[in-house]
């Protein structure tokens, strides 16, 4: 049931239903914002025509009924209003629903007739009266074609009062009809059907070749062509002309053909003078006189194959050949080219600017991006491929080592450790590649944050302004990805919690409406994302009582909390500020969750608040997740351990002696802190090495940080960092939550990294 | 029948249909000079239609019916006469 033409269809509609979805808001926010009206209008009308290439009724029908209520809002019928972009909005989630549908099964589910009739019905009910009868689709400004040759056939005052027409805002269309030759036998009559045509503006019957001789003449060959101009939509003719419809060629005429029409020049004769013009006006050189010669015959025979007056021009020609001065040739030329009767002049201006506006912006004329879609299970296969490139190369010192030491050749050793250089730097351009490949701006994210403010705050009754900055900030796909969740609650919270009503905003002085800001950027190797709000703020009072009424911390250390700590309180688990539980966030879900979602991503997450301002939550993720940089240190009598570097603080060698005991517990004194002291052989239940009283031996001592505290671990030897590519554990050893992972080390052995915060 | 030929005129009157589009051709093919008269015609068929624009006879009253006053009168004056 699936082809690829459909799973394409499905890809591409996400993408325009988002892009209508954001169009909107924007058109929200600002009602006269003709680029997000025409975005909109135009990803809506593509989807329709997509989905036009399926069997999807109902589908088809309530876009359909969309892309007709946008495009009154368009041609400035209709007024946006709140209620309107809520309809537009359901009506987009309701074709999301079934464009997932659609992925899943191939189809619509059952009931999308229903439903697509009766959201049709209501998007029908918000057209203006005089529309919604005809169903009007003004026709999509990037189909105007540029030149319909037979335009300038038509007679002058049809034409003209087809340009009047068209400044006054109507839409021509061009309609070009050849009936079957047979079509008399199908009990057609083509001539009728255009006593039906509303708004017919020019009406031309010609024989498509001469007419044979009256003798020869069969009166039931139809040898007609048809050719007019209308005002009547898209939709009517194809209405009208449903029968015939593959007989018929419509094209939208833009006001400015109809006026160039005026010169009695076709566009493609004034673009052939146009260029001959260029030509005249380059620089005089050695060459003028060839070029002269060759102006002047292209132009004669250009103005003679349009039936065009050529003394005029042959008399230029003659003076410029005397003078040597192009300025007669020009002048004629540019005679030829501006030429253009009054009306157009001054009324045309206008209208033809509107129309070349609306040309230059149009989508077709922009280059279709060089874009490859790619699935990603075969970037992440390209990503693993490189990180075993990673190891393997990592070998090679090893086996330089061996050349020199089994082998006792140290050049080869050497040609080894050259070539080492080169692979080494070519897997880490490769890996950088691939980690560019796999970068997504956060705006993937971000998307959809707009729309959930709008809603929520309408719920509400609060007043909100999201302001989004940075969106261009690019971050590994895993991290943008699983950005979504956290950031949903936190900004959830800020506008339940956070933002105060209207009212209470204006008791305290501050403007109506809140502001959000959503901020992403780039700080050294991590991406950083913050939710600022103007709110209420967190009161570290209420906060300190409620983790104390909660049983989360006790009453004499809670009083001993800084303001900040006491803040920090809402990252620990089981904590919910919530008075009730409210459809929006506090739904005992508090941001412990978010704190451990940031965390598995080896993030972290902050919280400043200022009671009475707002406050400010920031996340900080590392930029890509596929490669972690860890310590080796060596444990249990030569036992390899990876320790991520995020966590490590320093390393120390401490004399023995100065290792001071508390009862069972070790600990050192570090720059006047008591570190407390643990020996990873002790940890990971290994057996210690044993030692023999020399005092002043010292232990190789890694400080590390987990959350907010400093733990010293003991281990047997620092060993160098390394880049790994980590691979958590499956199957079976799932389970085992010391470790992280596992890495593949050069000389094949298998690195265990540590995850320190479940093991201390 | 919605054509009447005489001697130096065809007259067609009310709604000429795909049938008559062989008479009207027979007719003028006996007599090129004959004259039409369209005064009373209301809609003519397109088989006729093109009988009319191919041999561009002379017309003698134009059709009053708006349709057609508008979109074919032009297309017949062009030629005879």
């Amino acid at each position: 049931m699936t082809t690829p033409l459909l799973v394409r269809f499905v890809s591409e509609a996400r993408d325009l239903l988002q892009a209508a979805a954001t169009c909107l808001l924007r058109l929200e926010k600002s009602p006269d914002d003709e680029a997000a009206i025409n975005e909109v209008f135009r990803a809506v009308h593509t989807l329709k025509g997509s989905v036009g290439l399926f069997d999807f009724p109902a589908f088809t029908k309530l876009v359909h009924a969309g892309e007709d209520l946008l495009s009154a809002v368009r041609a400035g019928q209709l007024a946006l209003s709140s209620e309107l972009v809520d309809l537009l909005l359901d009506a987009l989630d309701q074709v999301s629903a079934w464009v997932d549908s659609i992925d899943a099964i191939g189809a619509l589910p059952d009931g999308a007739d229903g439903v697509s009739r009766d959201i049709t019905a209501r998007l029908r009910t918000a057209l203006p009266q005089d529309l919604e009868a005809g169903a009007a689709v003004v026709p999509l400004r990037a189909e105007i074609l540029s030149s319909i040759e037979w335009l300038p056939a038509v007679p002058a005052a049809e034409r003209l009062a087809a340009l009047r027409a068209a400044l006054s805002g109507a839409d021509i269309l061009a309609l070009e009809y050849l009936p079957a030759e047979d079509c008399f036998f199908s009990g057609e009559d083509p001539a009728a059907l255009f006593r039906q045509v509303p708004g017919l503006l020019a009406l031309a019957m010609e024989p498509r070749r001469d007419w044979p001789a009256a003798e020869a003449l069969d009166p039931y060959c139809c040898l007609l062509r048809f050719r007019a101009l209308t005002t009547a939509s898209r939709a009517e003719i194809e209405h009208l002309f449903r029968y015939v419809i593959e007989q018929v060629a419509l094209t939208a005429v833009a006001p400015h053909l109809l006026a160039v029409a005026e010169t009695g020049l076709s566009p493609a004769v004034a673009s052939i003078l146009d260029g001959q013009r260029v030509i005249l006006e380059l620089p005089a050189g050695d060459d003028l006189p060839s070029r002269l010669t060759s102006v002047a015959r292209t132009v004669e025979n250009v103005l003679h194959a349009a039936g065009q007056e050529t003394t005029d021009w042959r008399e230029a020609v003659r003076a410029t050949e005397t003078s040597g001065d192009t300025a007669p040739l020009l002048a004629v030329l540019a005679r030829l080219l501006d030429a253009r009767p009054e009306v157009k002049v001054d009324a045309a201006a206008k209208g033809l600017a509107a129309a070349e506006g609306s040309v230059l912006s149009s989508p077709d004329l922009r280059h279709a991006s060089r874009v490859l879609k790619v699935d990603q299970a075969k970037i992440d296969s390209l990503m693993n491929l490189i990180g075993e490139l990673v190891v393997s190369k990592n070998s090679l010192p090893f086996l330089a080592r061996r050349a020199e030491e089994v082998y006792g050749s140290r050049e080869m050793s050497r040609e080894i450790k050259d070539l080492f250089a080169v692979v080494d730097r070519l897997a880490q351009e490769m890996q950088a590649a691939i980690m560019a490949v796999r970068m997504l701006p956060v705006s993937e994210v971000f998307e959809r944050f707009p729309r959930l403010v709008r809603d929520i705050a309408r719920k509400l009754g609060k007043r909100i302004d999201l302001v989004i900055e940075g969106e261009d900030t690019a971050a590994d796909k895993t991290i943008v990805e699983m950005l979504g969740d956290p950031l949903l609650h936190i900004i959830r919270n800020a506008l339940d919690h956070g933002i105060e009503t209207p009212d209470e905003r204006e008791a305290q002085g501050k403007p109506v409406e809140a502001r959000v800001l959503l901020k992403a950027f780039q700080e050294g190797d991590q991406v950083v994302i913050e939710v600022s709000d103007d709110g209420r703020g967190i009161d570290p009072v209420k906060i300190r009582a409620a983790a104390v009424a909660k049983g989360v911390i006790d009453a004499e250390r809670a009083a001993g909390l800084t303001d900040q700590d006491a803040v920090n309180l809402v990252f620990l688990p089981g904590f919910s500020t919530a008075g009730q539980v409210s459809d929006l966030s506090g739904r005992g879900v508090g941001m412990d969750v978010v704190v451990s979602t940031v965390e598995k991503a080896n993030g972290s997450v902050s919280l400043s608040s200022v009671k009475g301002e707002g406050t400010t939550v920031r996340l900080s993720l590392p930029l890509s997740m596929a490669v972690t940089r860890v310590m080796m240190v060596e444990a249990g009598g030569g036992m390899l351990f990876g320790i991520p570097m995020d966590h490590i603080a320093e390393t120390v060698r401490i004399p023995r002696d100065s290792i001071r005991h508390i009862k069972q517990s070790e600990a050192f004194v570090l720059r006047d802190t008591i570190v407390p002291l643990l020996r990873l052989d002790t940890l990971l239940g290994l057996e210690r090495n044993v030692w023999f009283g020399d005092p002043t031996e010292e232990d190789a001592v890694l400080v590390v940080r987990i959350g907010n505290t400093l733990t010293g671990l003991v281990v047997d030897h620092f060993r160098e960092g390394m880049d790994i590519i980590l691979k958590p554990f499956d199957g079976i050893l799932a389970g085992l939550p010391n470790y992280s992972g596992t890495a593949l080390l050069g000389d094949g052995r298998v690195l265990l990294v540590l995850n320190l915060k479940e093991l201390l | 029948m919605p054509i009447h030929v005489s001697k130096t005129e065809v007259t067609i009157k009310g709604t000429c249909t795909v049938e008559d589009a062989l008479p009207l051709l027979e007719a003028l093919q006996a007599t090129p000079a004959a004259r039409v008269a369209l005064m009373h015609c209301t809609h003519i068929h397109t088989a006729s239609l093109q009988v009319l624009l191919a041999l561009q006879p002379s017309i003698v009253s134009w059709p009053e019916e708006a349709f057609l006053a508008r979109w074919l009168t032009p297309l017949l004056n062009q030629g005879g006469r």
